[in-house]
């Protein structure tokens, strides 16, 4: 009886479990079935196609390295130094996750627009920001930079403070401590958060159309090309781009698979 | 070589405070201390890690206390080694030169030669990763060394170590010492202490309680913790009363010790070594010793190097022998012996000590 019950049991947790491994693979699988070749590879002819999609890899590898410059240091902070607000802090930094994505392009539209402090600084230097490379750098950052900032800080997190005391007392001076202890071993998991925010900034829609519909990013055309011509018609480039996203996603697991086992099999000399 | 002068540090609840002592040249100073008494954060005060609240800290009678770690010609080697993961040993042992921007060929060379003498010249290319407790070790001591520090200040370096391979690093830090190597070593191990140190300091609840020779700290203990740490376990609250030209100690269960000399307060505590309580082998000879009693083992505990036996004769005492003369006299659970207590081994800790708690 117990043993039926256990079977019953599992099977429950394994259907479930199905149910929502297909929900996730089952619309990606369906686009792809009904996606033609010919429809397919004519959509991967077409330049502005390709434009786009170099484009939005382009603007968010460049938001993501360009941000990174202080969301690592950021990390840090949250990760080593203890004080008063901290909490508070990290409440700020985990806003863009929560807000709607429209929500923050609105926002964002405020600051770069030319009535904005961010767009008025910008014009005296004769950019306009809105509907400009910058402006779909900054809206892709706004909404990806938690994934980075968090990621970052875990991996600083487990750095043991003793190995960071150990260099000091060698003699490093706190930079030298940080770009040859703290970095190098918290490399792993900023890498980690790099991916992360490079492809959620990729992928956003909500904030950088509001913000730069032109020049237009892929997950803009796409929008643009299912309200203005329907669902066939959007459903290659969607297809294309996915592809785009799950090659880059994939290699990256391949990499960081590969030095687990290398570090693992270090481990076992 | 180093004077440390009224040093105070609040850490949360925790505070060090008081903290007072000098190391001369070539002095091997080892303060014993439990986990959580503050001896680490004593060492990294001194290596500049952190900075104390008020106090001084001298180095050859230039004030040191607010200097950066890189400016203090200090040496420290952790808890656990802190070796970097992500450097090799070649690497690790070079942090510290690369840090000084020496010339890369001098800084092959000097690794090369010290991680010679700490026997680890093999394992320069390996991952550290793969190297053992003892390995882990010689390299933290071979990178700390390699700058040649005036003071050494070691975190516990034989408690991670297996103990076969304790005596090695043991060797090699008595060594480094003889060659005229100042060093500070913080243990909780006395034994550990005994082996090495040319001074000791005892420090308990963030304050340097006593400081002194090895001699002077463990034959002369001053209060009840230290007696305690110092492996003692024979304590006997007592009334001390003047009988003629001596005096005695009077202890609850009604046992008269008889005393050295000196002037006593109304009462205190008596503290002896398990090892000066001597058993009598013959036990029907008559004997001229003082404060010789006679009880029953009530246990005998297997200890280092021999027995530990437990007597009770109005009070529990803690008498040792070697497992050779148990043999011989045939000892065992619930005999009847005589045993002895000479005066000038009974040490008796007064007035404020205590109340001193462990």
């Amino acid at each position: 009886m117990a043993r039926v019950k256990g079977d019953i049991f599992r099977w429950v947790m394994l259907f479930l479990s199905s149910m929502i491994l297909l929900f996730i693979i089952a619309p990606l699988a369906g686009m792809a079935l009904k996606t033609g070749r010919n429809e397919f590879f004519g959509t991967i002819a077409d330049s502005d196609v390709r434009n786009s999609v170099w484009y939005t890899l382009r603007i968010s590898f460049t938001a993501t390295i360009v941000f990174a410059g202080g969301a690592i240091p950021l990390a840090w902070i949250m990760a080593r130094k203890r004080f008063p607000g901290r909490k508070v802090i990290q409440g700020i930094i985990d806003l863009p996750v929560v807000i709607p994505h429209t929500a923050a392009g609105i926002a964002l539209l405020g600051l770069i627009s030319r009535d904005g402090i961010a767009g008025q600084a910008a014009s005296v230097l004769g950019l306009n920001l809105v509907n400009n490379p910058a402006g779909t750098a900054l809206a892709m950052a706004f909404v990806s930079l938690p994934f980075l900032v968090n990621a970052a800080r875990d991996g600083f997190a487990s750095v043991p403070e003793k190995l960071e005391k150990a260099a000091l007392s060698l003699g490093a001076s706190r930079s030298r401590v940080f770009f040859t202890i703290s970095l190098p071993l918290a490399w792993r998991n900023i890498v980690s958060g790099l991916v992360m925010m490079f492809a959620r900034g990729m992928s956003e829609f909500g904030a950088v159309v509001i913000v730069a519909y032109h020049p237009m990013t892929a997950p803009v055309m796409i929008y643009e090309r299912f309200s203005s011509f329907g669902l066939s018609y959007a459903r290659p480039l969607s297809l294309l781009f996915v592809l785009v996203a799950l090659v880059i996603f994939i290699l990256f697991r391949m990499i960081s698979l590969e030095r687990r086992v290398k570090k693992t099999s270090e481990a076992d000399d | 070589m180093i004077e440390v002068l009224k040093l105070e540090k609040r850490l949360g609840d925790f505070r060090l405070s008081d903290i007072s002592f000098n190391v001369a040249e070539g002095e091997y100073f080892v303060l014993l201390g439990r986990s959580g008494s503050g001896k680490t954060q004593l060492l990294e005060l001194l290596a500049g890690i952190t900075l104390p609240d008020s106090g001084t800290i001298k180095m050859d009678g230039r004030d040191i206390t607010w200097l950066r770690p890189q400016h203090r010609n200090t040496g420290m080697v952790f808890q656990d080694f802190a070796v970097f993961p992500h450097l090799n040993t070649f690497d690790n042992i070079a942090y510290p030169l690369r840090t000084r921007k020496i010339p890369e060929s001098e800084i092959r060379s000097r690794v090369t030669t010290i991680a010679g003498g700490m026997n680890i010249g093999h394992l320069l290319f390996r991952q550290t990763g793969t190297l053992s407790g003892g390995e882990l070790q010689r390299t933290a001591l071979a990178r700390t060394l390699v700058i040649a520090p005036r003071l050494l200040l070691l975190d516990e370096p034989l408690a991670s170590i297996d103990a076969s391979l304790k005596d090695d690093i043991s060797a090699i830090l008595r060594n480094l010492n003889r060659a005229g190597q100042t060093i500070i070593h913080v243990t909780h191990d006395y034994p550990e202490a005994l082996g090495l140190a040319t001074k000791v300091g005892v420090i308990h609840n963030g304050r340097m309680i006593q400081k002194g020779t090895p001699g002077e700290v463990f034959d002369r203990p001053l209060n009840r913790f230290v007696a305690r740490y110092t492996g003692i376990r024979n304590f006997f609250r007592v009334k001390y009363v003047k009988e003629g030209n001596h005096w005695i100690g009077v202890t609850a269960g009604g046992l008269r010790l008889k005393l050295d000399g000196g002037k006593y307060a109304s009462e205190g505590i008596i503290v002896i070594r398990n090892r000066n309580v001597r058993l009598m082998t013959e036990p029907n000879v008559e004997t001229t010793w003082d404060n010789t009693l006679e009880g029953k083992i009530v246990n005998i505990i297997p200890a280092p190097y021999g027995l530990e036996i437990e007597i009770s004769a109005g009070e529990r005492i803690f008498a040792f022998v070697s497992e050779r003369s148990r043999l011989i006299t045939g000892l065992k659970e619930g005999s009847v012996v005589r045993f002895s207590m000479q005066p000038a081994d009974l040490v008796s800790l007064e007035g404020s000590n205590l109340h001193d708690s462990d």
